[in-house]
């Protein structure tokens, strides 16, 4: 395939241009997907609020109970909460990024009218994924409230939260846009769901810490963005360590920053072919 | 003036599919410019090109003077596009479809309203602002399609196929909305399989087929070219023999088009061409004189087989 200036598709070389969202037309993304959101949110956050609150039941203080003396010092369930903010955010941008994506793009043809404006690939995905990402942070300050006002949180650094959602938020997102931009078919989602996120839920330290654990597992655990927002989060709720939040939040940022491309580049070599 | 639209060597492929190939041609500034071609000819890459849902393949493609491959944005943020899909946001109201797209126009938010409800009144959906999408007809929905491809008050708007589909009052309700838009000065460059929408609407027209340009001009010459101005069609009766009747007559025919028995024949006088037929000789079970139309144009430059879906 030859050079075509102007064009970055997967393979060719991509100018700085097609890479770099236009924060306006972002915005113009953004706004689309809030204004959606707001007609339907009643009915969307109440699965939220009820999910953790499930979990808490079953493991905070059903399982939580034969664990008598908690984990390293604290009470299971106040050892559990912290980790279901961060969860739930990265339940929400899973969703939002795959299937809301993907029927936004190829159901309702939505992206074909948004490439004939202005809008760029760039501006979509940025956007799309600054939207996932506010959205995983609604559904993070939701859990919060919930475990806060059940008594589970026990330092005030824990109303520094959100922020960090949202850059979880992001790096969530980023990953199952990546996905969405590249599976030719939605019945690929399961696969995603079942050997990333289920997994991932279940093994970024929401519920077992790892000190007890072979070494290896926190290791493959440290590759996931989840157990890096968990650490935030259980951090700021139970007494934060500065240098390993600054560590954890660089983790993050970088990898949000290196995935953007892939789904920019995707996406156009997909619907600009 | 500049052209809207100019193509030199147009060409693009898909994989070893090449469909468009080499084309050129010119969509002067102002005028309705129309694209006939069977399904699969290239008219909707063609379009796509223009409008950046394609990337240009080799050759130059300028749109309102300025370099396809360069300047997408500056390009899309002074046209105007209907696609072929209706593909409105269904999770949004008839007016908040248009603000939502002036949005992405960057429309300053005060000039937003009043030019929302000038695009209700042009398109006749002023007592509509506040439906929903699905409780639109087929038609409505294409007039909002047209009136959403206006926010920007492009200088060219791009039509592929827009009324497909729809009965012909919602036809008629579409095309009057694009003549007030030609009337504007807008510059309408459309795909279409209508011939009477080609005639209506389009100054000038270009007829593809498998990539290439077949043929180019206004339908009036068009239609004298490629078909003279009258046709007589004939129902050739049983023992009729085809050949031998073209044989008697064929310097008398501009020219002649032969399928399954039914035969038409091209003349500046069908009439005078009837009475030349030796009737006792070749039986007919019916005759029929008519205007040439640009159908006649079409079938003849395309051939009569069907194609597969584009």
């Amino acid at each position: 395939m030859s050079y075509e200036p102007g064009y970055a598709g997967l393979g060719e070389r991509a100018g700085l241009r097609d890479i770099l969202p236009s924060p306006r037309l972002a915005a113009a993304v953004w706004s689309r997907n809030a204004q959606v959101f707001s007609k339907l949110w009643k009915g969307a956050l109440l699965p939220t609020f009820l999910d953790p609150f499930f979990y808490l039941l079953a493991l905070g203080f059903g399982l939580g109970t034969y664990i008598a003396h908690g984990i390293n010092g604290v009470p299971y369930k106040e050892f559990v909460a912290p980790g279901l903010i961060a969860s739930a955010a990265m339940w929400s941008s899973a969703f939002e990024t795959t299937y809301n994506v993907y029927f936004r793009m190829n159901e309702l043809r939505l992206y074909d009218n948004l490439l004939s404006t202005p809008v760029e690939p760039q501006d979509l995905v940025a956007g799309d994924i600054a939207w996932s990402s506010t959205r995983a942070t609604i559904y993070g300050i939701v859990v919060l409230i919930v475990v806060a006002a059940v008594g589970l949180v026990s330092s005030p650094w824990a109303i520094l939260i959100p922020p960090f959602v949202l850059l979880g938020g992001l790096c969530f997102s980023v990953i199952g846009y990546t996905f969405t931009s590249l599976i030719p078919k939605i019945d690929l989602y399961s696969y995603f769901f079942t050997i990333g996120i289920t997994p991932m839920f279940l093994f970024s330290g929401i519920f077992f810490p790892f000190n007890q654990l072979p070494g290896w597992v926190e290791v493959v655990a440290w590759f996931t963005p989840l157990y890096h927002l968990v650490e935030i989060t259980r951090g700021l709720a139970t007494g934060p360590d500065a240098a390993s939040i600054l560590i954890h939040t660089a983790w993050l940022t970088v990898v949000t920053a290196l995935l953007f491309t892939i789904p920019v580049r995707a996406l156009r070599a997909k619907l600009v072919p | 003036m500049e052209p809207a639209v100019l193509a030199r060597e147009l060409t693009k492929s898909y994989g070893d599919r090449v469909a468009v190939d080499a084309i050129d041609f010119e969509v002067p500034a102002g005028i309705c410019f129309g694209f006939l071609g069977p399904n699969g000819a290239g008219k909707t890459t063609t379009m796509k090109m223009i409008y950046g849902l394609a990337r240009v393949g080799r050759g130059e493609l300028r749109v309102l003077g300025m370099d396809a491959r360069r300047e997408r944005r500056a390009i899309k943020s002074r046209i105007g596009v209907v696609s072929q899909e209706t593909n409105l946001d269904g999770d949004l109201t008839v007016r908040e479809n248009l603000t939502q797209q002036a949005s992405y126009f960057g429309i300053d938010a005060r000039a937003v309203a009043p030019r929302v409800d000038e695009l209700l009144e042009f398109s006749l959906l002023h007592d509509r602002g506040s439906d929903r999408i699905q409780a639109l007809s087929g038609g409505m929905k294409r007039r909002l399609m047209v009136a959403r491809s206006m926010v920007n008050e492009p200088e060219l708007v791009v039509l592929d196929e827009p009324t497909t589909g729809l009965d012909p009052q919602a036809r008629l309700a579409v095309w009057r909305s694009l003549e007030r838009l030609k009337r504007r000065g807008v510059t309408l460059l459309l795909t279409t399989h209508y011939m009477e929408e080609a005639s209506r609407l389009c100054d000038r027209l270009l007829i593809m087929d498998e990539g290439r340009i077949v043929t180019e001009g206004a339908p009036p010459s068009l239609i004298h070219q490629h078909a003279g101005r009258e046709a007589l069609e004939l129902d050739l009766g049983e023992g009729c023999d085809a050949t031998a009747l073209l044989a008697t007559i064929a310097e008398r025919a501009d020219g002649h088009e032969l399928h399954d028995g039914a035969l038409t024949l091209f003349a500046d006088d069908a009439e005078e061409l009837l009475r030349s037929i030796d009737h006792d000789r070749f039986p007919t079970d019916s005759a029929v004189v008519r205007r040439a139309t640009l159908e006649d144009v079409f079938l003849r430059l395309t051939g009569r087989t069907l194609r597969e879906g584009e």
